[in-house]
């Protein structure tokens, strides 16, 4: 018995999920607040939607852009920090000044240079995934047993293999770890950059339909979005967990949700 | 009543290793001064100097923290030390190489590798082809006894297990010395005994020369040409004994040798007399 609930509890806790928006709605009767059927009876139609497509891919695209340059970027960058002081020393200040400021918030400036496209777009990404990436890449390298790399040096690798071959296996859970932050990161900052910049994308086609008052399209995005989340989140739980099956009990874990 | 093999007194610095003359690890005045979170020098290490000859096997036996660690790390290049050199064939060691393979008191296995990788990964570095690598690996695993546990990753592995595949990693790629941190120190006492008899057939066999850190007196006699004892606080070589027992040595026989028993009294003895230990272990 435990073991058939076990799968079924997200699906569950997604069916109560609904079913009090359900009750909540009918009860409240407000125009702005649709029932959570007519959101889901307005979901078919986006998705069969030509135009809403490309939107939503064009998202999508942005996105795996900019989440793959913040990674090439970021992991090469905080494994060199987390092994050389010197290399710390010098983008820690950085970091720190750019950590607190909502990456959104620069959405403005960049659109004033780089204009209301892709290119702004993708780097509101880009800087939103590269923080936690880089943060966790630095924590991993940082920890990574001395020894380990003694056993290395022996062998003859150079530090550039040692960096590839060593720290940066060994830093893969925790780098992996800030990878995923920053693929929820990067949903957001997606959303958020087209909610700046509208012309594009399913940010675009929530804030549009909001403008127009059409508010099960609104919920439905909504949805379409956080669904996004979480497939891509789920799909990259197994990936990551698949690539660091070594460091990891061997006991299940529930697949969870962020 | 017979003569006592022991030669107490020798001073730091004498020559070690009888028959081979060509010194192969030359460590002359070497001290290592640490500076610890409160702000304090702390002095692990203080004017070793230690001559090993080549194919000799050594053992260092002393007190926990008397910086045993320390000096092997020096001789493995892993650490430059506060003043003094140590040189590995006449020429000042800079840094780590393969002709000197460390086998750490904390394994550090390679996580990420199966077993048979941990061991194929330094033969692969230089170079060897895959095929012959894993056959090497694969020889050297049985002989440390871990057949069957080639697809393991060292999580699941026990403590011992993972000490057996760190020799097994570090002879692979065949330093010409042995770095070895108490290595055994964590086995069981039936598999200690298997592994220091393969240690001394390999040994043996090859000739490899050999530091071998150990908290045991037992191990130390058994294994070595020469003990090196130290003593702590700071860090220095208190005697350096001669073990004159005939090899191939065999552990039913040395049982029954009574310099064997007097080379262990007697070692134990001196530590006692200095009461600055917690051997043995
Ligand atoms: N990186 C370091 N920084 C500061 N002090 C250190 C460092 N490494 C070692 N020491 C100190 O040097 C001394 C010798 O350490 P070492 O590890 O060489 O001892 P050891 O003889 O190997 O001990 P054990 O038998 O417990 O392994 C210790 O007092 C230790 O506190
Ligand atoms: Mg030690």
């Amino acid at each position: 018995m435990n073991g058939l609930l076990k799968p079924l509890a997200p699906v569950l806790a997604c069916c109560g999920l609904l079913l009090a928006w359900q009750l909540a709605s009918l009860g409240l009767k407000n125009d702005s607040f649709p029932t959570a059927l007519e959101s889901l009876r307005a979901i078919p139609p986006i998705l069969t939607d030509k135009e809403s497509l490309i939107n939503i891919l064009a998202s999508l695209r942005r996105m795996a852009i900019g989440f793959g340059l913040a990674l090439a970027f970021s992991i090469p960058l905080g494994l060199l920090m987390g092994r050389s002081r010197a290399t710390a020393a010098f983008f820690n200040p950085l970091l720190m000044l750019i950590y607190p400021v909502p990456k959104a918030a620069l959405m403005p400036i960049i659109m004033l240079w780089l204009g209301v496209g892709d290119i702004s777009k993708t780097l509101v990404i880009f800087l939103g995934v590269s923080l936690p990436v880089i943060y966790h890449s630095f924590e991993g390298a940082k920890a990574v047993e001395e020894k380990m790399l003694w056993s290395g040096a022996a062998m003859g690798l150079s530090p550039g293999e040692r960096l590839l071959r060593i720290v940066l296996p060994a830093a893969l859970p925790e780098i992996l770890t800030g990878c995923r932050t920053g693929l929820v990161l990067a949903l957001i900052t997606m959303v958020t950059s087209e909610m700046i910049a509208r012309q594009s994308g399913a940010g675009n086609i929530l804030f549009n339909a909001l403008d127009m008052g059409q508010y099960d399209t609104v919920f439905a995005m909504i949805i379409i979005v956080g669904a996004m989340g979480i497939c891509l989140d789920a799909a990259f739980e197994i990936v990551r967990r698949w690539l660091v099956r070594w460091s990891e009990p061997q006991f299940d874990m529930p697949l969870s949700f962020s | 009543m017979g003569v006592t093999p022991i030669r107490p007194g020798q001073l730091a610095g004498v020559s070690l290793g009888r028959r081979a003359a060509t010194p192969i690890i030359e460590i002359e005045h070497v001290s290592q001064v640490f500076k610890t979170s409160s702000r304090r020098d702390h002095t692990a290490l203080s004017d070793i100097s230690l001559t090993v000859g080549e194919g000799a096997f050594v053992s260092i036996l002393g007190p926990s923290g008397c910086g045993k660690s320390t000096l092997l790390y020096i001789v493995g290049g892993f650490v430059s030390p506060t003043s003094g050199t140590a040189k590995m064939k006449g020429k000042p060691i800079t840094g780590p190489g393969p002709d000197r393979g460390p086998v750490f008191q904390e394994f550090a296995l390679f996580p990420w590798k199966s077993v048979l990788g941990n061991v194929m990964y330094g033969p692969l570095q230089q170079g060897m082809k895959p095929a012959k690598a894993e056959a090497l690996a694969r020889t050297l695993l049985a002989m440390v006894g871990l057949t069957g546990f080639e697809k393991f990753y060292p999580k699941e592995l026990s403590g011992g297990m993972k000490q057996r595949v760190a020799l097994a990693r570090t002879l692979a790629y065949g330093p010409e010395v042995l770095l070895m941190d108490e290595p055994f120190g964590a086995l069981d006492a039936h598999t200690r005994t298997r592994l220091q008899n393969d240690l001394l057939e390999i040994w043996e066999r090859d000739r490899k020369t050999v530091l071998f850190v150990t908290h045991s007196v037992e191990e130390a006699v058994f294994l070595s040409d020469k003990v090196v004892m130290m003593s702590r606080s700071p860090g220095r070589i208190r005697e350096v004994i001669d073990i004159d027992l005939p090899r191939p040595r065999r552990r039913e026989e040395l049982l029954l040798d009574p310099n064997y028993q007097r080379y262990i009294v007697e070692i134990e003895r001196m530590f006692d007399a200095s009461g600055d230990n917690e051997l043995p272990s």
